[in-house]
């Protein structure tokens, strides 16, 4: 993705040639983002499921809307059975209203809606947690091995290939086994401590690929400064990839923290997630589908909104139908 | 539909826009004496005598589109060439102006997506129309293309040998041994030393100059009858260009063929070809014998790009007039000519009405210019692009 | 080349050590095995928590205690040294043996699965690259993101009940109504139409094709009451073994010329009637004697190729070979389903099974536990299969993508080959390296990523001994499972490696 206008004599200094570039590429990546139909819907139901999540069981001291908590206990209603209705009335249903507890009950009479929306909400905030900090580690570690070369890369690298050879779910596992008695927040930051290697690599690839490009020795050969090269020049020009990489590992993150709370060794009561919901209640299947159903659909629904997410990023950044060859 | 071969591949060219009659079949006129031996006197130097054979080769009002994101790509509009036995013509335009494009629309490797309308036949079968396997069989047999960039062109993991030897193998079954055999012997005729141990190299292990070389081994490995080459130096350095161009043209005339030459390269064009077509903007704005071309200038464009070459031998200060501006985007094309907004000629009746290809005074040469006459008076067109560029 | 191996096994070795010592720290810091025997106050528990003590040197300095445990597990990587010590469990197990027969599952596991996600993703994604932007593409490109997105754990579950309950209970009373046979066959026939493309009238020619041989042969063998009583027979297994010389063909040389179907056509004709003299060696034989048929067979397919093959020799000898293989896998399931009868009796009906390896107690010979293995192997692998498939088929669809952009791939197709040779010899030549080397990285990450299928279908495979070992605060045999799978991770980092430079002479060579 070099950008020819770069190199266009007379666009003036070199900080405004950048800024006329990011600005006329941002467009283009911003329109065939918003053309990605399955991109934008799923960037829609996303938003939905976090502003859901978090305003109905609120944020910390803030109260959400939902007139149930997720720990009181209740009594039972109808064997817990889901109130929720879709079907309208006209068609045969029930009409459409959630009633009052349209997720069901657990078998304690906790409200399931607010229990799924609590796990929801923690499940994301550990996804976000670690989507960003393990792409900053990532980005980080991968700019100076593809930067500085020499032993800085070596030894980048040859960490990178150890932490690479330790199977990502077992060895956070043996951490976050501890790590989760702290609460949800230190096992995000364990999880991320293992799962920058991938884009550490892409990073270090497009580093070494792009430090070799006439602009960049150029600015190197008129004395520029190592961090402001990375920053002005380099940066930029992987922005694309990092970003594609940092929303997948987004979802990535939420099925690794629940596959681990599944296990048992993420979230630990009293905090939940959506793991945490679909191991605690999958021997209620036969007599309770809906405990088990709903956690998961809500995983499903935001690993697989967010991948679709990071596939339109990705072809808004990097367009092969738009490629042309001459 | 096979025309009886004619002395004038010149003329197949002349007014487009005449309506009713088939403008490429009104081409029987006598060719002038001046532009005879303009010819002979041209191609002279290589060692080759009269060209204009069989018609071969016959491109008629081609057009193709891509559709895309963004709109659809006018690549090519409506071009149309004939290529006769032993002849040379040349293609020459900017880049983007759909010289590729057109090529390939002929050798039928656009990519599916392409909308081709027109008619490409060739010794007078519409190739358009044939089923794909009767294509195919044309494809490397008939007509072979030689690429742009040998670096690319070749695949890496198979080598030389067996690419060579698969050309022959996809059109005749016989043993490995055998079209192994004719593979040494095209690299042999393409000048590379040694090429029975060459054979067993891989693509990585050649340098460039012997990698183009090999593609023209790979184009001429079955005695084609049209090679159409598309750029076929520009990968190279200066003196490795010469080189390959000097062996194409040796080759070309030991298997009897006719090339197609697409190139940037007016030098290349001035010292190889018969005939020139220029294109811009998808269409052919200028097509004619190539001292026409040269010293009988009839469209600015040409001109410009004649100016923006340097010169030894001109008679001025030497100085480059490159064509100020860019070609116009193929998807939103300006109103009227093309080459309006970048044209130091242009007046209104330019960027209302889209020229057609006009007969000129002189024979056998077309320009789409309102203004053709203009740079007939002129007795350098070039100089039409100083003002502007010697002033900045 | 030799010198590039010799490097990456001296970075392996490396990587290798660094990576168990950080396990090896992790795991040591991860909980204290005397937790729980502390907290007791039953009598005799100082004498018990001695001996733990001693058994797990829990005395000694961790990077001490590592270096003491890497001298015994060296020992296992040592050949034909014979004595591995990996130390004991919190039980008192020897954790070496324990570790082989979980190796032994986890590996059967692994293998069924990757092989079968392999194949079906990488064709999956060659026919979605060559029919880019099809309705087939479309829809397997959704289904691949579903799957990425599905947490094994919860999909596991769901496949329990809703394959394993329902299609046992179907199985009860196996037929197939006439819907079913219709709507299996719509599916079947969008599919092949797609498959097959061109113009309007081929893709609804191979529509209805496709839809009445589906929805009929269900509707045949329900009616027949086959699906009670499954079996293919002679010639359900010459039917195949033609099918396949003409298929394989097909892809591997075409017709313009005869020679390699004629030798595709004799090999399947050998295999025929192979399969009819062979009877008696075949109704109960040793796992040795199939395999011995099996290079049998090979052999007899290289013959024939070379015998007929003539211009097309090489050709000729790989389409037979590969013709040989798919018969003998058709006659290893055909005689795999005579035991079914008497295995349905045994499991009382509930043939596809939800938990452990095999069915307690159940000997039905070679081909009745092989079925038994079958059955148990079907949910898991599914479970593993969909999930990873998914990864196969997209990058399989983008690097070929990619590989058929390429300009040799216009050169090929400029030189007229046929697009059969542009995408078997140019396009997936290249386009399959990159997807080979992936395949390799990918293997080691199975093993982590079995832990979870085997935790929910009860397969006691590493990934199983993993999970108990972390939760008893076990850590020998947790440190057993990441030795394992950090030996297969360098293992096949660098074939990987090895692979890629083979593969790509401009890395070999260069
Ligand atoms: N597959 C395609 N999809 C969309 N546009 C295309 C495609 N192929 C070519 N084009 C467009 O068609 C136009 C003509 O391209 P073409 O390759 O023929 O140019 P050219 O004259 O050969 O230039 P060059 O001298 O650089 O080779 C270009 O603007 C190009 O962008
Ligand atoms: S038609 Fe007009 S604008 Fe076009 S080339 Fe001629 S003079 Fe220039
Ligand atoms: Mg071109």
């Amino acid at each position: 993705m070099s950008t020819p206008d770069q190199q266009r004599p007379g666009a003036g200094d070199e900080d405004q040639g950048i800024a006329v570039v990011a600005r006329t590429q941002g467009q283009l990546v911003r329109r065939r983002f918003f053309r990605h139909r399955l991109a934008m819907i799923s960037l829609v139901v996303f938003v939905a499921i976090l502003v859901l999540s978090f305003s109905s069981t609120g944020i910390g001291p803030i109260p959400g809307w939902w007139k149930h908590d997720y720990t009181t206990i209740g009594t039972v209603v109808d064997g817990g059975r889901p109130t929720l209705s879709v079907v309208p009335g006209f068609l045969g249903g029930d009409g459409i209203h959630l009633g009052e507890h349209p997720f069901g009950q657990d078998n304690k009479g906790i409200d399931y809606f607010a229990l799924t929306m609590r796990g929801t909400q923690i499940s994301l905030m550990i996804a976000f947690i670690v989507g960003g900090l393990g792409s900053f580690i990532g980005v980080l570690i991968g700019a100076a091995a593809g930067f500085f070369r020499g032993w800085t890369e070596t030894i980048l690298m040859r960490f990178t290939d150890v932490i690479i050879i330790m199977p990502l779910l077992a060895i956070v596992a043996v951490i976050a086994n501890q790590a989760g008695n702290a609460g949800p927040f230190w096992l995000a930051v364990v999880i991320a401590l293992f799962t920058w290697t991938g884009l550490a690599r892409i990073v270090r690839g497009e580093f070494l690929s792009l430090r070799e490009k006439e602009f960049v020795e150029a600015a190197r050969a008129a004395g520029t400064p190592a961090w402001r090269i990375i920053r002005k020049h380099i940066l930029p020009n992987t922005l694309g990839v990092i970003l594609v990489s940092a929303t997948l590992s987004l979802a990535g993150a939420v099925i690794l923290e629940t596959a681990l709370s599944f296990l048992g060794f993420g979230v630990k009561p009293p905090d939940t997630s959506l793991g945490r919901l679909v191991s605690v209640y999958q021997g209620a299947f036969v007599t309770r589908p809906w405990l088990f159903i709903w956690p998961g659909v809500f995983i499903v629904a935001i690993a697989l909104t967010v991948n679709f997410i990071g596939d339109g990023l990705r072809d808004a950044f990097d367009p092969r139908q738009n490629k042309v060859r001459s | 539909m096979t025309k009886p071969s004619s002395d004038d591949p010149f003329v197949d060219h002349r007014s487009m826009g005449a309506a009713g009659s088939d403008p490429l079949d009104v081409g029987a006129a006598e060719p002038t004496e001046q532009v005879k031996s303009a010819t002979q006197a041209h191609v002279g130097h290589l060692g080759r005598s009269a060209v204009g054979g069989e018609e071969l080769l016959r491109v008629d009002d081609l057009s193709v589109e891509f559709p895309t994101d963004d709109g659809v790509v006018h690549a090519v509009r409506g071009v149309s060439y004939a290529l006769h036995a032993g002849e040379v013509l040349g293609i020459v335009g900017e880049s983007g102006s759909g010289k590729s494009v057109s090529s390939m629309a002929v050798m039928g490797l656009l990519p599916r997506s392409a909308r081709i309308s027109g008619d490409v036949s060739f010794r007078g079968e519409d190739v358009l129309s044939m089923p794909p396997a009767v294509q195919r069989s044309l494809r490397g047999r008939k007509i072979a293309m030689i690429f742009q960039d040998p670096m690319t062109a070749m695949n890496p993991v198979h080598t030389v040998g067996d690419q060579l030897a698969e050309a022959v193998l996809s059109h005749e079954l016989m043993p490995r041994k055998k079209a192994l055999a004719r593979a040494e012997e095209a690299l042999g005729m393409v000048g590379i030393p040694q090429p029975k141990t060459r054979l067993r190299n891989y693509p990585h292990e050649f340098s460039g100059g012997m990698r183009q070389r090999a593609m023209i081994a790979m184009a001429i490995i079955n005695d084609p009858d049209v090679i159409i080459a598309d750029e076929p130096t520009t990968a190279l350095d200066v003196t490795v260009q010469a080189q390959i161009l000097e062996k194409l043209v040796e080759v070309k005339d030991a298997i009897g063929a006719a090339i197609v030459l697409i190139t940037h390269d007016l030098g290349v064009v001035a010292g190889m070809t018969h005939r020139v077509l220029v294109m811009y903007a998808g269409r052919a704005v200028e097509v004619g014998e190539t001292d026409d071309i040269f010293y009988r200038t009839r469209m600015p464009y040409t001109a410009g790009l004649l100016g923006s070459i340097p010169s030894l031998d001109s008679d001025d200060d030497g100085r480059l007039r490159p064509i100020h501006g860019t070609p116009p985007s193929l998807i939103h094309l300006p109103a009227g000519c093309p080459f309006s907004p970048r044209c130091p000629l242009a007046t209104d009746l330019c960027r209302q009405t889209e020229p057609e290809l006009f007969d000129t005074d002189v024979t056998g040469h077309v320009a789409a210019c309102h203004h053709w006459r203009r740079l007939a008076e002129a007795d350098d067109p070039t100089t039409f692009f100083r003002s502007e560029s010697e002033a900045s | 080349m030799l010198a590039f191996i010799v490097r990456r096994v001296i970075a392996a070795f490396g990587i290798l050590l660094a990576g168990t010592f950080i396990a090896y720290v992790l795991v040591a810091l991860s909980g204290d095995p005397l937790a729980q025997l502390r907290q007791s106050n039953e009598p005799g528990i100082e004498d018990r928590i001695a001996n733990m003590t001693e058994r797990l040197d829990l005395d000694t300095p961790v990077p001490l205690r590592y270096l003491k445990w890497l001298g015994g597990a060296a020992q296992c990587v040592v050949p034909f040294v014979g004595t591995c010590d990996l130390g004991q469990s919190v039980r008192g197990q020897d954790v070496s043996a324990l570790l082989a027969d979980a190796m032994v599952a986890t590996l059967q596991l692994i293998t069924v699965a990757t092989v079968t996600a392999v194949i079906i993703g990488v064709l999956v994604g060659i026919v979605t690259a060559l029919r880019q932007y099809t309705r087939l593409d479309y829809s397997a490109t959704f289904a691949s993101f579903v799957f990425v997105s599905l947490p094994i754990f919860w999909f596991a579950v769901l496949l329990k009940q809703y394959i394993a309950i329902d299609l046992n209970d179907w199985l009860a009373d196996p037929t197939v109504s006439l819907p079913a046979a219709a709507i299996v066959g719509v599916i079947s026939g969008l599919i092949w139409g797609s498959i097959v493309g061109g113009d309007r009238r081929r893709v609804l020619t191979s529509f209805a094709v496709a839809f009445v041989a589906t929805g009929g042969a269900l509707l045949l063998l329900s009616a027949s009451g086959w699906f009670r009583s499954p079996g293919l027979g002679p010639v359900v297994v010459g039917v195949v073994g033609v099918a396949a010389a003409v298929g394989l063909t097909a892809v591997v040389a075409g017709f313009r010329y005869r020679n390699v179907l004629y030798a595709a056509l004799a090999t399947a004709g050998a295999g025929i009637v192979a399969n009819l003299a062979f009877d008696p060696l075949l109704t109960d034989p040793t796992w040795g004697t199939l395999f011995l048929l099996l290079l049998l067979a090979v052999a007899v397919a290289v013959g024939i190729g070379y015998a007929i093959g003539g211009l097309q020799r090489r050709q000729a000898i790989s389409t037979s070979v590969w013709v040989a293989v798919i018969m003998a896998f058709t006659i290893t399931a055909d005689r795999m389903l005579t035991a079914w009868d008497n295995y349905y009796e045994f499991v009382g009906g509930r043939v596809v099974a939800t938990f452990g390896a095999r069915t307690p107690n159940y000997d039905g010979g070679t081909w009745g536990n092989l079925l038994d293995t079958v059955t148990h192997l079907a949910l898991p692998t599914l479970a593993l299969m969909l999930v990873s498939l998914a990864t196969y088929s997209r990058y399989t669809r983008a690097s070929m993508l990619e590989v058929m952009n390429q300009d040799y791939v216009r050169t090929a197709r400029s030189k007229g080959l046929t697009d059969r040779t542009v995408i078997v010899r140019h396009a997936l030549r290249n386009g399959l390296i990159p997807v080979t080397t992936l395949v390799a990285f990918d293997l080691a990450g199975l093993i982590g990523g079995a832990v979870i299928t085997e935790t929910v279908f009860g397969w006691q495979g590493m990934g199983f001994m993993f999970v108990e070992a972390l939760r008893n605060t076990d850590p020998n045999p947790a440190m057993a499972f990441f030795l394992v799978t950090g030996i297969v991770a360098v293992l096949f980092n660098m074939l990987a490696d090895i692979a890629y430079a083979y593969l790509d002479p401009r890395i070999r060579l260069g």
